[in-house]
């Protein structure tokens, strides 16, 4: 069953990614009328299956890639939900739907088989590291996509084109708010997915923990993330900078993912 | 049929800013204080059986439903106008309308969709006539014809409103800088405003920011006491004023998130003074609305990060692109009401057609029960009652002859009508 609501998931977040375009594009406010019903189905499916499937695998975390890539899907559908009803925009929809769909594709059609062996796995500990990081990596995409969003506004009011009222785009100081908030909600999240793991690994594991190339890249990836909060807010950087900041960030997440790869303490062999 | 339940014709007179003079208006209109007692004298009008009317600065229209049998429908409109207005029939016929039937279904729906308002696509008018449909329904002034049609026109300006856009981009100077100021911070509400100088359009452009709920007005003019005047004119118990003396203006200027300036007096406003402006915002966005003529903003002040500039050019520009993008918009609506009164209108043709067929098959049908019952009660007297089988059996013979007795009558009457409406 599990395989039938992600696969579910899948379609219904495929329908809202769709439907997302001319409620936003095309200012058809009654497309919204299905992309937000999709999307909430999609959401609850998606939950429903997640659950599902760790049940099934009698751990309490995400620790296959798919499973990984699944809850990050999961998120960033709940985040798009968020943001529609607390700022009554969809355009966030337009980048995070399919983003969402696509993530959710690959364990709905290719569920992997990895087999684990990790003391912790079976604790909530990890599945609390797990979570709290990729909700600060959700987090950090969206404040990236509403930077961009800012950017594009921006060049828009600058070259007085007329535009309906009812653009696409939401208004300057709203995504501005929903960067800056994304962002200061990552943070803690952030702070404790890392003081988690890192407590969990130095039981497990002992200091040599700390030389994983992946701690390593994490701790600076949390080094500028609160540097680029500090920035943002002291010197109330918006625009293109912003953007260039932001997109400064992803690329160390995106590195720090990759490091698993070669990570001894993410690939769940046994100490 | 009496003469109650024969149907009535739909008729539309009227005036309004495409045919009557500012002065002819003024003469007609009602205010919205006398507009139910006006309602009811017209519908207590002879040959008048529902009434209502619609009064704004554009227009005013009786739609009335007439008895088909009186031939002199307008005369009844304009008698209204003598007797309770007070105005000659000849100084108003040259400027009024009539409309009957389909053409007065179309032209209400375009009314409520806002096809036919001075500035097409304005949303106020709905509201004037649920107004005045509200104030007819409370005098009585309208029932089984009027009603629904008001509330099908109510439909359709809903349906233009939603599968359109025509309301959806200002077309005027002042709400062309409130839509802008909307798109940079979103809701207006705790936001400053600052008058650089006077005039009627700054002024008018402040106003709108107001009513979009901007709560602060600063005001700086080269003459201080005519800056207090305007910020005294402006202020309520809702909106905080204040003055800057011109000689403070660039040390105040941080405090403001929309500029209005008019002063016409040179470029006040500098690239770097902006630069320094936006650094003492901390980046928050500043939008100024350069309405003087010669500019009070260096253009260059545009490109700065954080500062965004439309003269009057501009916001000209804007207005007139969002109107030709609302005629546009104007063609869909206009199919969408074309197609609504036609469907409209069918029905209400339909409808004594209709009405005849029931009252025949309903008055077969009881002279069928009649008889059946007859019959059944002298089979009983007979002692040989019908079982309930043979009941049935009988029912279903008896409703059969009487549909086909029916069939040709009933297509004769939806042939009549159809010919009737081809000839119409």
């Amino acid at each position: 069953m599990t395989l039938l609501w992600l696969r579910i998931a899948v379609l219904l977040y495929g329908v809202a990614a769709l439907a997302v375009l001319p409620a936003a594009l095309y200012n058809r406010p009654r497309w919204r009328h299905i992309a937000m019903p999709s999307a909430l189905g999609a959401v609850f499916f998606h939950f429903v299956a997640l659950a599902e499937m760790l049940n099934a695998a009698h751990h309490a975390l995400p620790v296959d890639t798919h499973e990984t890539l699944s809850m990050l899907g999961l998120l960033l559908g709940a985040a798009f939900l968020i943001l529609a009803t607390a700022y009554r925009t969809v355009s966030f929809g337009i980048f995070l739907l399919p983003v969402a769909a696509l993530l959710t594709l690959v364990p709905a059609f290719r569920p992997g088989a990895e087999v684990l062996d990790y003391p912790l796995l079976h604790t909530g500990w990890l599945f609390l590291h797990v979570a709290l990081l990729l909700a600060a990596y959700a987090a950090l995409l969206i404040s990236l996509i509403a930077s961009l969003l800012y950017l594009v506004q921006e060049r828009r009011l600058k070259q007085k084109r007329a535009t309906p009222a009812r653009t696409w785009l939401p208004p300057l100081e709203t995504t501005d708010q929903i960067a800056l908030k994304s962002l200061l909600f990552g943070l803690p999240c952030m702070t404790a997915g890392l003081l988690i793991g890192s407590v969990v690994a130095l039981e497990t594991i002992g200091p040599a923990f700390f030389a994983d190339p992946k701690v390593l890249l994490s701790l600076a990836m949390w080094v500028v993330y609160v540097a680029m909060i500090y920035i943002r807010r002291h010197s109330g950087l918006r625009g293109r900078r912003a953007v260039y900041l932001s997109g400064f960030v992803f690329l160390i997440v995106l590195a720090v993912w990759a490091a698993n790869q070669l990570s001894v303490v993410h690939r769940f062999k046994a100490p | 049929m009496s003469d109650q339940t024969k149907p009535g014709t739909l008729l539309l007179v009227g005036v309004n800013h495409t045919t009557a003079p500012l002065d002819v208006r003024e003469r007609l209109a009602i205010p919205v204080g006398r507009l139910a007692d006006a309602t009811r004298s017209l519908a207590g009008q002879p040959g008048i059986r529902e009434a209502l009317i619609l009064s704004t600065c554009n227009r005013v229209e009786f739609l009335t439903v007439i008895e088909s049998a009186n031939g002199v429908e307008p005369v009844t409109a304009l008698n209204f106008l003598h007797e309770y207005l007070n105005i000659p029939t000849a100084a108003v016929t040259p400027h009024l309308y009539t409309l009957r039937e389909r053409e007065a279904i179309r032209h209400l729906f375009r009314v409520a969709s806002s096809l036919d308002s001075m500035v097409v696509g304005e949303p106020q008018i709905l509201g004037q006539v649920k107004e005045s449909w509200n104030i007819a329904r409370e005098v009585g002034a309208i029932s089984s014809m009027l009603d629904p049609l008001l509330q099908r026109a109510f439909s359709v300006a809903k349906r233009v409103r939603t599968e359109t856009q025509i309301g959806s981009s200002s077309v005027s100077i002042a709400s062309v800088a409130a839509e802008l100021a909307r798109k940079i911070f979103g809701s207006l509400a705790h936001k400053t405003i600052l008058l650089v100088g006077a005039g009627k359009m700054s002024d008018l452009a402040a106003k709108h920011l107001i009513q979009q709920g901007a709560t602060t007005l600063l005001v700086s003019n080269r003459t201080e006491a005519r800056a207090e005047r305007i910020a005294d004119a402006l202020r309520t118990p809702e909106i905080t004023t204040g003055v800057i003396p011109f000689v403070q203006l660039h040390d105040q200027t941080h405090r403001a998130d929309i500029i209005i300036t008019s002063t016409g007096a040179g470029q006040i406003f500098e690239p770097d003074d902006c630069r320094a402006l936006v650094h003492r915002r901390k980046n928050r966005p500043v939008f100024f609305i350069d309405i003087a003529v010669p500019r009070d903003v260096n253009p260059a002040v545009n490109d700065l990060e954080g500062c965004f500039v439309y003269d009057i050019d501009d916001l000209q520009q804007v207005a007139q692109q969002n109107q030709v993008q609302r005629s546009r918009e104007a063609e869909t609506a206009e199919s969408i009401v074309q197609l609504e009164a036609e469907r409209y209108g069918e029905r209400l043709a339909q409808a004594p057609t209709t009405e005849a067929i029931k009252q025949l098959q309903s008055s077969a049908d009881a002279l069928r029960e009649a008889e059946l019952a007859r019959t059944a009660q002298r089979l009983a007297n007979l002692n040989a009652p019908l079982t309930p089988e043979q009941h049935t059996v009988v029912e279903h013979l008896t409703r059969s002859l009487m549909n086909k007795l029916l069939h040709p009558q009933i297509m004769s009457l939806r042939g009549t009508d159809t010919k009737r409406r081809n000839d119409d």
